[in-house]
């Protein structure tokens, strides 16, 4: 490099490359030592290299708890299409004002902490809960229904802390959608079904890929949501990790689960490159 | 410069020293923190945890000195002995030491009370919302009845869990057979269908709303849950409950030892004590601050537990590596 050019360089990504390396690099790196790691009789991380907290990951109770996760993750992904599409799809299509109105509906929320939001839940879907109050004003249950504590109440509170990762980027890709298309389309005898899935739905499916990516990659890491509303009955990924770090007090085996977790969402980002999914788009 | 001016007018011998005292969220009252700033013109810096796990990962990550005081549980303070993260109390200045009832003192994890004092402690004992259940319930056994199909908020701690069942059969709460733990794990599954939730932070709220009837949780929680709900009643199990107690120590490399001692001696004296219970409700070792809360409190068994589920009940200790690794996993069962 030219002598002239170090300076410029040092000021403009120096600040950046240290950021990087200190806040993502070395915790990485510490965390993937670390999962090499033993432990003594005290609990004190030892670098003493074993395979062995590999090992243990392939336990059947930690295989069960992976495919549980990533069920839920998969169920919550296809839910937060089937809602966020026509939503995102209105909301691209409306021309007035109310277009950013719709919007800002959708991030405003976001703006909010999600662990409180999902203590929100708790109480609204609680024995005594606003939801529970309503159906039993208007007859429609005699007895509180148990909505809490069930692995479907975790699937709502996943849905909904996750949908605006759906629809902010199938906004975008349904805006980009050049009307000219849709009026050939029409014009040329198709129904709207099929303009639908011969037209929309192809051009819009790098929408839906990053939508879907930044959806279930989150999920499986959210134990906070399993834990309150699905009462911990119902562990995830996330759970397994967290309880390593915590009460079970083994740190290499939590960092050989989380290198796991690290290297699932990696595999499903180069799934989403080789299917042609746009590295942007994912705002990362 | 007119600096050196400053203070020098009374020759106090006031130093304006601080301590750094590291504790459990929602635990020690700040009235009694305050009172003791204002009787020794020690400045105390709190910071807190939420478990044991917390404070004694902190101990092993930050340098020595940074904290004077920390407030671990029994079992906590057996692994920091074990650790030598722990200094010696010097009872000639623990002055208020005769106000704790000595069914307290000398307990099975610091014999002799070498480097720590009690605070306050708790019970896992059951609570029973007479409304909504029948059956009458009397031990940790009873739990485990399926016509208590989805209805039980139990605590989210292992230790507890599976202590109960090991209670329920006989056993101790740090058993370390396996052939027994296979027996107890066989018998903690058949809890999984009653379990609806699991929660430490506030397992009295699901008690309070209706969401769960039966509950596995801290006496102090069970007494607040009594206070919303006149159907609650308390069970203390009768093959003695888990106990755990939380004690004043101090840990090694600390700079302020003199300062560190005054404040335990502090929080020992009938004063604070009664401003302790009176915020946090726990089991109060302290006899002479009991005397100062009044007969209704002392009667009141769910917020003074009686002494002898202390004696009958059992402390948690540090399981060793590999039975923890069966503990583990039969949690993992319990959960999936």
């Amino acid at each position: 490099m030219d002598k002239k050019q170090i300076k410029p360089a040092l000021v403009t990504i120096g600040p950046v490359t240290v950021i990087m390396v200190l806040l993502i690099a070395l915790p990485l790196i510490y965390v993937a030592v670390m999962s090499f790691c033993s432990i003594d009789e005290y609990y004190n991380v030892t670098f003493d290299f074993t395979l062995e907290n590999y090992m243990r990951l392939f336990n059947a109770d930690y295989l069960k708890i992976y495919a549980q996760s990533l069920g839920i993750a998969f169920i919550t992904t296809v839910l937060c299409i089937l809602i966020g599409y026509p939503f995102s799809y209105i909301i691209a299509r409306t021309k007035s004002r109310r277009k950013k109105v719709l919007y800002m509906l959708v991030i405003i929320p976001f703006w909010t902490n999600s662990l409180i939001r999902i203590y929100g839940w708790r109480t609204f879907l609680g024995n005594s809960g606003w939801l529970n109050g309503i159906l039993t004003a208007l007859g429609i249950v005699s007895e509180p229904v148990d909505f809490l504590y069930k692995s479907g109440t975790t699937i709502v509170g996943m849905v909904y802390c996750l949908i605006p990762f759906m629809i902010l980027p199938l906004y975008t890709a349904i805006e980009k959608l050049d009307d000219s298309l849709l009026e050939a389309s029409q014009d040329l005898g198709a129904k709207p079904v099929n303009t639908f899935f011969e037209v929309i739905l192809p051009l819009t499916m790098s929408g839906i890929f990053s939508g879907s990516l930044m959806v279930f990659i989150p999920c499986l890491g959210y134990f906070f949501v399993s834990d309150i509303l699905g009462g911990g009955n119902t562990d995830m990924i996330g759970n397994l990790i967290e309880r390593q770090f915590q009460s079970g007090n083994n740190w290499p085996l939590g960092a050989a689960l989380s290198i796991i977790l690290i290297i699932v969402t990696l595999l499903l980002v180069k799934v989403y490159q080789k299917m042609g999914g746009d590295m942007d788009a994912l705002g990362v | 410069m007119t600096l050196a001016g400053c203070g020098s007018k009374t020759g106090s011998t006031e130093t304006g020293s601080s301590i750094n005292v590291f504790i459990w969220t929602e635990y020690v009252s700040d009235a009694a923190i305050e009172a003791f700033e204002e009787e020794s013109g020690i400045k105390v810096n709190v910071s807190t945890y939420s478990s044991n796990e917390d404070l004694m990962a902190k101990l092993k990550s930050e340098t020595e000195g940074t904290y004077d005081v920390i407030l671990p549980s029994d079992y906590a303070v057996e692994y920091l002995i074990s650790q030598d993260k722990l200094m010696e109390l010097d009872k000639d200045k623990l002055t208020n030491l005769s106000n704790i009832s000595s069914a307290y003192l000398d307990p099975s994890y610091d014999p002799g009370n070498v480097y720590s004092v009690p605070y306050e402690g708790g019970v896992a004992c059951i609570a029973v919302n007479t409304s909504k259940v029948d059956m009458e319930i009397t031990s940790y056994d009873d739990l485990f009845n399926p016509s208590l199909e989805g209805q039980i908020v139990v605590l989210d701690d292992y230790r507890a869990v599976i202590g109960m069942t090991e209670r329920s059969m006989g056993l101790s709460m740090n058993e370390s057979d396996a052939d027994k733990l296979a027996e107890v794990e066989e018998k903690l599954l058949t809890l999984k269908d009653n379990i609806k939730l699991y929660d430490s932070d506030s397992p009295k709220s699901a008690l309070i709303s209706g969401d769960c009837s039966v509950g596995m949780i801290w006496s102090a929680e069970v007494a607040l849950s009594m206070e919303e709900n006149p159907d609650i009643e308390i069970v203390y199990p009768k093959e003695g409950a888990y106990v755990f107690m939380d004690n004043w120590a101090i840990p090694t490399g600390s700079t302020h030892y003199d300062e560190a001692m005054e404040f335990i001696n502090f929080m020992l004296s009938a004063e604070a004590a009664q401003m302790n219970v009176s915020d946090f409700p726990y089991l109060c070792p302290n006899e002479a601050g009991l005397e100062l809360m009044g007969e209704e409190y002392v009667a009141n068994t769910a917020k003074n537990v009686p002494s002898e589920v202390i004696e009958n009940g059992e402390f948690i200790s540090n399981l060793d590596t590999d039975t923890m690794a069966i503990y583990d996993e039969m949690w993992t069962k319990l959960k999936e």
